[in-house]
């Protein structure tokens, strides 16, 4: 990854292919979330609170694969989802700093650059293209959500409702992974805790990360189908 | 007293590090249904005893529920993950061992003294333990993603205690409704039955209570000069009667040492403990064997060019204790019990463990207060005997010849009996949870392991008792995995701390 500011006249003639960006997610397991967008995502993804290995403060993410480096959504050539995190969707843009000082950067080594891409980031007449607008309103949405996602974070802990959720999984090749440092809301908890909720869209969000616990299931039912078909290309030809 | 004899309300006499955990155990123990008040001469000061802590103390935190984030900030500790005794043995250079906090590899269930004793290749704690890897780089034993009070390897604190005393007694008062009375104590009223009725204050009169704590240091005041409970001398067995103590300031990203340095000297040893921001360094001795001179000599060749900058504060100590420890309605803890030379780090843990009986098995009425005061004695004088023991085993396997202080600590009688029966045993059985069967032990058998065998001791191999030979070679190569592992993956004692800086430990 080379991330630089984005600059208008070194940036200008860039052309970008959207659906190559999603590339670089194909090695990703977990992929931050802000809590506006959480209750979308979970309908499709496990739903999981992290701790960010520089700092050790938690943050909420999406789980996509059963180890690290794994994602199950990658076909290869696109991820195989109804509904993809902001964090994916922005690629390969990002936000740089914090408040008035926040700019837009881009990975320079982004699979996504590339000639022949459909979108531009500057149109005939040197204004920004829709592409370019609804990337922009992307970044804004994660840099606006970063404190709302922090207090949903801290009403979580504060409430008491997250618990280490241990992921022993046995597949069908005989195999199994034991993955940890994944934080869920417990129903349980959520429920003894639900006074202490006051607003109705945080209590919705959190019952949908809840909810969305039962979705390790389809990852694991993922995992075994890549298992039978790597098994199935390496089986003596019949 | 309240009526039929039940125990409402607790004096505390003296803050510092043993007053104010005293409090902060009781208090947090019995939330508003016991009165705890402690009194205390904001003037006088406290002694900051033990700048060396026990894992306990993680625990002991927990209960008073003070986060670890917020304790090590403010008392400026760092991780401790062991000792490391330097020219003890033979007073070489490169003669060092460690007691590290980790047990060794599948201890107890699994003992390897007997494999490493029949092929001793590397020291023992480097051979089964991972520990000591971890402290000769510096490193820390948990991460910044590690939740309060919980590590990857087991640790505890070295701190200022000064400051743990002021961030207790914020905690106490603030939070968990400790009253607080500033005065000095200047009398002591005794009831019919021989209890104290009340401490009488200089500017507040009577303050009564139920049961009263001393915590009034190497004074007394309560118990000793009260209730004339008699002071037990111990320096028969242990003869360090004397500390040299200077604070060297350290560089900014200078490293932290992981563990405590003793090194042992000429007439005694040095305690050498890092903090982020100062070291704390002193030297122990006897003053039957050596001036004050000739130590401050030895203490400046270790401290180096700076020592001429610092000013030596020289401490009397009494290695010793109280003959009973709770009498009537008075129990002691901290420097009113007894104190001992720092060599293990026991004042703090004994501090804990007294409270922590204290708040738990607080009687309900006088009349029970007699048979906890019993039980309280019988196992605060066995632990006091096991630490004396346990430290005069440092001493005995020394065969250092440089000084009347090394020869006199090998002379039989200075040795506990216990102590020599039980050196006799290890000649051909190794240490094992067998010699240590009370439910109040200090020092589990892995810790007299490491000390045995650090010093030199061997246990003659006895071939039937290798049949696990497989396991064995296994928990050895654990081990080596281990130490590769985590010296990979842990940050260093100052990376962390800095980190900690800045962000908080999680919560869980």
């Amino acid at each position: 990854m080379t991330i630089v500011p984005l600059n208008r006249a070194v940036h200008a003639g860039l052309r970008i292919d959207p659906a190559r960006a999603a590339e670089s997610a194909a090695a990703v397991h977990l992929v931050p979330l802000v809590a506006d967008e959480i209750r979308q995502v979970a309908s499709q993804f496990p739903v999981f609170l992290a701790k960010d290995g520089e700092t050790g403060q938690f943050y909420a993410a999406a789980l996509m694969g059963l180890e690290p480096q794994e994602n199950l959504f990658w076909n290869g050539a696109s991820l195989e989802a109804d509904v993809l995190p902001l964090n994916l969707l922005r690629l390969p843009f990002f936000v740089f700093g914090d408040g008035p000082e926040a700019a837009i950067g881009i990975d320079e080594a982004s699979p996504a650059i590339a000639p022949e891409g459909p979108c531009a980031i500057v149109d005939a007449e040197g204004g920004e293209t829709d592409y370019f607008r609804s990337v922009q309103a992307i970044l804004g949405r994660l840099l606006q959500g970063r404190d709302a996602t922090r207090q949903l974070v801290d009403l979580m802990l504060e409430t008491r409702i997250v618990r280490e959720i241990k992921l022993d999984m046995a597949f069908h090749d005989g195999s199994t992974s034991t993955l940890t440092g994944l934080y869920g809301v417990d129903e349980v908890a959520l429920g003894r805790a639900r006074d202490r909720i006051t607003a109705f869209d945080d209590l919705m969000i959190l019952a949908a990360m809840a909810l969305s616990l039962d979705k390790v299931a389809a990852l694991v039912r993922r995992k075994n189908a890549r298992l039978d078909a790597q098994s199935a290309w390496f089986a003596p030809g019949g | 007293m309240a009526e039929n004899g039940a125990i409402r309300s607790v004096c505390i006499v003296g803050g510092g590090s043993a007053g104010w955990l005293t409090a902060g155990l009781i208090a947090a123990h019995h939330g508003r249904d016991l009165s705890v008040t402690l009194v205390e001469s904001v003037r006088r000061g406290t002694i900051g005893v033990g700048e060396g802590t026990w894992p306990t103390m993680r625990n002991t935190l927990r209960k008073i529920g003070i986060s670890e984030t917020d304790f090590m900030r403010f008392t400026h500790a760092s991780f401790k993950q062991g000792a490391k005794f330097a020219r003890w043995r033979t007073g070489a250079a490169d003669d060092f061992y460690y007691h590290p906090l980790v047990l060794p590899e599948g201890f107890p269930d699994l003992d390897l003294a007997p494999y490493w004793n029949a092929e001793p290749s590397r020291s023992f704690s480097d051979a089964v333990c991972f520990q000591e890897a971890l402290c000769e780089a510096s490193l820390a034993p948990k991460l910044i993603t590690s939740p309060d009070y919980v590590g990857i390897a087991n640790y505890a604190y070295h701190l200022d205690a000064v400051r743990l005393g002021e961030l207790l007694a914020e905690h106490c008062i603030g939070t968990l409704g400790v009253h607080h009375i500033d005065d000095d104590i200047v009398d002591v009223r005794l009831a019919e039955n021989g209890d104290v009725a009340a401490v009488i204050g200089e500017r507040h009169g009577p303050i009564e209570a139920d049961l009263f704590v001393d915590c009034t240091g190497f004074a007394s005041r309560l118990l000793g000069e009260a209730l004339g409970v008699p002071f037990v001398d111990r320096s028969d067995v242990l003869f360090v009667d004397r500390a040299l103590a200077v604070q060297r300031p350290v560089e900014e990203d200078s490293p932290i040492s992981s563990n405590t340095i003793s090194t042992a000297q000429r007439h005694g040893w040095i305690w050498d403990i890092g903090l982020p921001t100062r070291r704390g360094i002193g030297y122990v001795w006897s003053s039957r064997h050596a001036g004050a001179e000739r130590v401050e000599e030895e203490l400046a060749a270790y401290v180096g060019p700076d020592f001429a900058k610092l000013s030596p504060r020289e401490i009397t100590i009494r290695s010793g204790h109280r003959s009973q420890f709770w009498k009537n309605n008075v129990v002691a803890v901290g420097l009113a019990a007894g104190f001992l030379e720092p060599l293990e780090a026991s004042a703090l843990v004994l501090i804990e463990l007294s409270a922590d009986y204290i708040a738990t098995a607080m009687p309900a009425t006088r009349p029970a207060m007699d048979f906890v005061a019993r039980r309280f004695n019988t196992m605060t004088r066995y632990r006091w005997d096991r630490i004396i023991e346990f430290l005069k085993l440092h001493y005995v396997l020394s065969e250092r010849e440089d000084s009347a202080f090394w020869r006199d600590n090998r002379d039989p009688a200075t040795i506990p009996q216990d102590l020599q029966d039980q050196l006799e045993l290890w000649r051909d059985t190794p240490p094992g949870e067998h010699d240590f069967a009370s439910a109040h032990e200090m020092f589990p058998a892995a810790s007299y392991q490491y000390v045995l065998y650090g010093m030199g001791f061997r246990t003659r191999p006895r071939t039937g008792r290798l049949a696990q030979h497989e396991a064995a070679q296994d928990a050895f190569d654990r081990t080596a995995a281990l130490k590769r592992k985590l010296t990979a993956a842990m940050p260093t004692n100052r990376a962390l701390l800095d980190r900690l800086a800045q962000y908080r430990f999680p919560t869980l």
